[in-house]
């Protein structure tokens, strides 16, 4: 695998759509390439990111808010 | 749609493009921009480390709604969605500590784990058969529910949201269904093929390009991509 079949396999590593036997592939290119390769997955982790952010925003009920920070507090003091 | 047609329709974007040099003039960045003064998400998520629930409360207060979105784009129910919002944000007060500012920021990590925590969650609670009856509805009905979401009308989008939104809307239908399938839906190469009745290569050939497409315009949209 080239360093530009790698990157096309990133981007679908990243959103978890590579299928069984192309992972196997990709790990081994994955060690091949280092650094260099790693450093390219951190990039695409970007495409969650602006995934998400393509979304309208939701609006949380106003419950959700008090109970988890109860829940963090009651947790700290433990 | 055949491969060719959609490289050939990928070579005609006059538009994306005088859009994109728009957007390179103004130095947009992915990210939503703060207000002046407000501590960044790197710094929130320091405090967090260091056990500070007043940083988790700002955390949640700038990024509860597009938490959610993501959520309840997986689950389509709104009080699992907050359940699950809960859960997440509470995981974050717990893995704070594995987070990891060389291996990318904040919002990206906070969105991977709300995304795998959502197709858990859809998968755990056995609903999956029926919002597989629901996204049939959606993809015969509306094949690129994904940008039809909600009108232009009805939302008022940052610039940011707005370009993002603008760059995958770039794509061919057929590119944004694979993507909506793989990266909402958790579902697998295979599974797509299955779902949209198309051969698996074509599948794997929709989603490189459309991929590589919302990359290559997100790296011009931010210099540091």
């Amino acid at each position: 695998m080239n360093f530009s079949e790698f990157q096309n396999q990133s981007r679908l590593y990243v959103i978890g759509a590579l299928e069984a036997e192309e992972l196997e592939e990709f790990e081994k290119a994955r060690d091949k390439f280092g650094k260099k390769g790693e450093d390219f997955i951190t990039k695409c982790y970007a495409l969650h990111e602006a995934f998400a952010l393509s979304l309208r925003p939701a609006k949380a009920s106003s419950a959700i808010k008090d109970r988890l920070m109860a829940m963090v507090r009651a947790k700290k003091q433990a | 749609m055949e491969p060719t047609k959609l490289i050939a329709s990928t070579r005609r974007k006059p538009k994306k493009r005088v859009h994109l040099a728009k957007a390179r003039a103004r130095r947009v960045t992915v990210a939503p921009q703060l207000e002046p003064g407000a501590p960044s998400d790197l710094d929130l998520m320091l405090r967090i480390k260091a056990q500070d629930p007043d940083a988790l409360s700002q955390l949640y207060d700038r990024y509860n709604g597009i938490l959610k979105a993501l959520i309840l784009r997986v689950i389509h129910n709104e009080a699992e969605a907050d359940d699950l919002l809960q859960e997440i944000f509470m995981e974050i007060w717990n893995q704070a500590k594995n987070f990891s500012a060389q291996k990318g920021k904040p919002l990206g990590w906070m969105v991977t784990l709300a995304r795998r925590r959502a197709i858990d969650g859809l998968r755990k609670k056995q609903a999956y058969q029926r919002a597989e009856e629901r996204l049939q509805n959606e993809t015969e009905q509306q094949p690129d529910a994904w940008v039809h979401n909600a009108t232009e009308e009805e939302i008022l989008l940052s610039d940011t949201r707005s370009l993002i939104r603008k760059v995958i809307r770039g794509l061919p239908p057929a590119q944004q269904q694979a993507i909506d399938l793989a990266f909402f839906k958790g579902m697998s190469q295979r599974e797509i093929a299955a779902k949209t009745n198309t051969p698996l290569g074509t599948v794997k050939t929709r989603l490189e390009l459309g991929l590589k497409k919302i990359y290559d315009g997100l790296k011009e949209l931010r210099d540091e991509l």
